[in-house]
């Protein structure tokens, strides 16, 4: 009798351990609606540039990355783009790279833009929001510094002038 | 702690035992007094009581008291009232690190910083639910189990002092042979539907027991509604979202291998007649509804270099409260927004000063060629503005990537134009025409051509949208079991009432005892009406001993 109650007594704590701690557990740990943040990975994509050529996000791994979203329709965007060329050419030839995705516009505005500026770092197309989704913006423009490690080191989303970013790039070569 | 538990009567009751778990004797403190017996769980000993407890118990000990039982549903009260002060972040679209305290101030970002804004989700709110549901269980088993083997081996022979200091008592002479007194007061204790045991000169009669288990029935229906609401916060038991469809888009559900088509949405007004006066002349949607095509995507799903391959799975016409219900995912129809918007126009190209029209060509909204031919001109399409405004340097930009109010840049080039072509900005919609003034922008170029939709019929405008609310919930079932079981459980429990009776006969002496958990007025009743059948008269005031309200 006795051995069989503390038996029983037992069996219902760990029970209650087990699934109080599973509930408890996701309540902790769960990621709140799945919205990238620091020290997260950045969620996966595959997109086209301007030219139909697909892009995974798989492909730029080990590398200093910036991911940017912008817009025709966005004019601190529009501004910051040219910072980011800069930055480009002086940072490629150490493996910077650099992915403006473009935020699900139409096709003639984003060619004119890229062609009149003169951007030569990857431009991507989202399409239908869903990568915009899947980053949770709020505001454009949002930019996203990954480390080489594949984990984001810092989200900015305001506008950067060129000396900003410069700080986040340098800092990016460091943690590698 | 020495404690003797051991009962005149020769049994052995556990620690804590109030009542002889077998003559009924009182034991302890409850001997001294004179007042009516604390009957509850019939006087026996909590399983947890022990003597020497050690950490297990303790914690067990912890969860079986229903005074902690009650403070924790205390807490839990006030912190789900603390969750609805606010909204909470779930339901928020805006930015929640600004939200509450741009809408409430200070008040918003301290409520947002405790985390009041996450209430329901909270690790602590969580800690609470379990909380609750382990002292359900520890509390329920650590009494129905003693009270299951107290009432399942009753004694028939109570002690005297049990008897007599029941609630209901009845204390007489009797004339006549003891066991056949006994005998008749049985068969109407029966007629009242008691179950009627006998021992010599003693009786025990008894009925409803079962509603003693509504209260543990109910328990169990609680722990599973517990379990269900904390299996939501398994990824895929639920989801709760909205989805926009245009007429003959195809959307897809995101979290799901599923994609939504609308088919096509209608919606009915009502008409004038059918409205009361104040309402005349407005629109007054009547039925609304979307056929609806469910499919579920096999291939490239979640890429988007690649076409999704769609499978159809199932077709409905979802309309309010006939939802499209597809293996445990169900799509509501929420609104709609009926709204024309363009989508193409088939404008002409005109020679003002010849009066000669070309064309039409086909100019797509959102995504156009950017060449066109009207008789012997050329179009070159530059630029593309959806939401056309000037910017602070005199530039055209566009201050969205929606249609609001789409401007073109064409370079109109052919017969009577320059060499290298004339620029024209064309404004589909006449009231941006309107609004920005088309011709005096083009004005070199405006006094000899024109570009222009000629009717309706060279406008292709965009479907309605249809609003569709996507809801699963695998727990819901066993919310509402569980929400069942607990009401059979409150109904056993509410409606009946467990009624028991002693009595035994010490040399021409009848004492008598009666017990109810609920409705003491009743159970006098009984009492009284099986003894006056018997042969002694009694009014059911006099059988109260005191100690109870009813």
């Amino acid at each position: 009798m006795g051995a069989y109650r503390k038996k029983v007594q037992i069996a219902i704590l760990i029970l209650v351990v087990l699934i109080g701690g599973f509930a408890i557990g996701n309540a902790l740990f769960k990621n709140d609606s799945k919205v990238p943040g620091v020290g997260d990975s950045p969620p996966g994509f595959s997109l086209f540039d301007l030219n139909g050529n697909a892009h995974n996000l798989s492909d730029y791994e080990g590398k200093p990355l910036i991911i940017t979203f912008w817009g025709t329709f966005c004019p601190p965007c529009v501004k910051e783009l040219p910072e980011f060329q800069r930055l480009y050419d002086k940072w490629q030839s150490k493996g910077l790279e650099v992915l403006a995705i473009n935020l699900s516009e139409a096709d003639l505005p984003v060619q004119n833009f890229v062609s009149k500026l003169n951007l030569n770092f990857t431009v991507l197309r989202d399409v239908n929001r869903k990568v915009e989704r899947q980053y949770g913006l709020r505001s454009y423009p949002t930019t996203f510094f990954v480390k080489p490690d594949g984990t984001i080191s810092e989200i900015a989303i305001t506008a950067m002038t060129e000396k900003q970013i410069q700080e986040r790039v340098e800092k990016l070569f460091q943690s590698s | 702690m020495f404690q003797n538990t051991k009962c005149e009567c020769g049994h052995q009751n556990h620690v804590g035992t109030v009542l002889c778990e077998s003559c009924g004797k009182p034991l302890g403190e409850q001997l001294l007094s004179d007042e009516p017996l604390e009957m509850r769980y019939d006087g026996v000993a909590r399983r947890s009581q022990k003597a020497n407890p050690n950490f297990i118990d303790k914690i067990w000990n912890f969860f079986s008291s229903v005074k902690i039982a009650v403070y924790l549903i205390i807490i839990t009260l006030l912190a789900s009232a603390l969750g609805t002060i606010f909204r909470q972040e779930s339901l928020l679209s805006e930015d929640p690190a600004t939200y509450y305290e741009i809408q409430h101030g200070t008040i918003g970002k301290i409520y947002y910083m405790l985390g009041l804004s996450r209430t329901y989700e909270s690790w602590w709110f969580t800690t609470l639910l379990v909380m609750i549901g382990t002292s359900l269980v520890v509390c329920s088993l650590d009494r129905v189990l003693p009270l299951y083997r107290a009432l399942s081996k009753q004694q028939i022979r109570k002690h005297l002092h049990f008897i007599l200091r029941q609630k209901v008592v009845h204390k007489t002479q009797i004339s006549g042979d003891e066991t056949e007194f006994i005998n008749k007061l049985g068969e109407q204790l029966k007629k009242k539907r008691y179950r009627v045991h006998q021992d010599g000169t003693a009786l025990l009669a008894e009925k409803n027991r079962f509603s003693r288990w509504g209260p543990y029935i109910n328990h169990i229906g609680l722990i599973l509604f517990l379990l269900a609401v904390l299996a939501r916060s398994i990824p895929g038991f639920q989801m709760d979202m909205y989805v926009a469809v245009q007429q003959g888009q195809t959307v897809e559900i995101e979290g799901t291998p599923y994609y939504i088509k609308n088919e096509q949405f209608t919606v009915d007004y009502y008409t004038d007649d059918e409205l009361p006066e104040p309402l005349k002349g407005t629109a007054r949607p009547k039925l609304f509804e979307t056929k609806a095509v469910l499919y579920e995507c096999t291939a490239n799903c979640n890429n988007l270099t690649q076409e999704p391959v769609l499978q159809e799975v199932y077709r409905h016409d979802i309309v309010m409260n006939n939802p499209m219900v597809y293996e445990g995912l169900k799509a509501y129809q929420s609104g709609f927004d009926a709204t024309p918007r363009l989508e193409a126009v088939k404008p002409v190209l005109i020679n003002k000063e010849t009066g000669e029209e070309f064309g039409p060509f086909d100019l797509e909204i959102r995504n156009p060629k950017t060449s066109f031919e009207a008789g012997p001109y050329k179009l070159e399409l530059r630029s593309q503005f959806m939401e056309f405004a000037i910017d602070e340097n005199g530039e055209p930009t566009t201050l969205s990537r929606d249609p609001n109010a789409p401007a073109y840049l064409f370079i109109l080039s052919g017969p009577g134009l320059k060499q290298d072509g004339e620029p024209y900005l064309y404004f589909p919609n006449q009231i941006d025409k309107l609004q920005f003034n088309q011709d005096a922008i083009n004005r070199p170029i405006a006094d000899r051509f024109e570009i222009k939709v000629n009717g309706m019929e060279n406008v292709k405008l965009s479907g309605p949208i249809t609003y569709l609310n996507i809801r699963k919930d695998k727990a819901l079932p066993y919310i509402w079991i569980g929400a069942t079981i607990s009401m059979i459980g409150l109904i056993m429990g509410f409606y009946w009432h467990h009624r028991r009776v002693w009595l035994r006969v010490d040399s021409g002496v009848l004492s008598l005892g009666a017990h109810t958990n609920k409705n003491f007025y009743g159970m006098r009743n009984d009492v009284a009406w099986a003894l006056g059948k018997a042969g002694i008269e009694v009014d059911p005031k006099s059988l109260d001993n005191g100690g109870n309200k009813t």
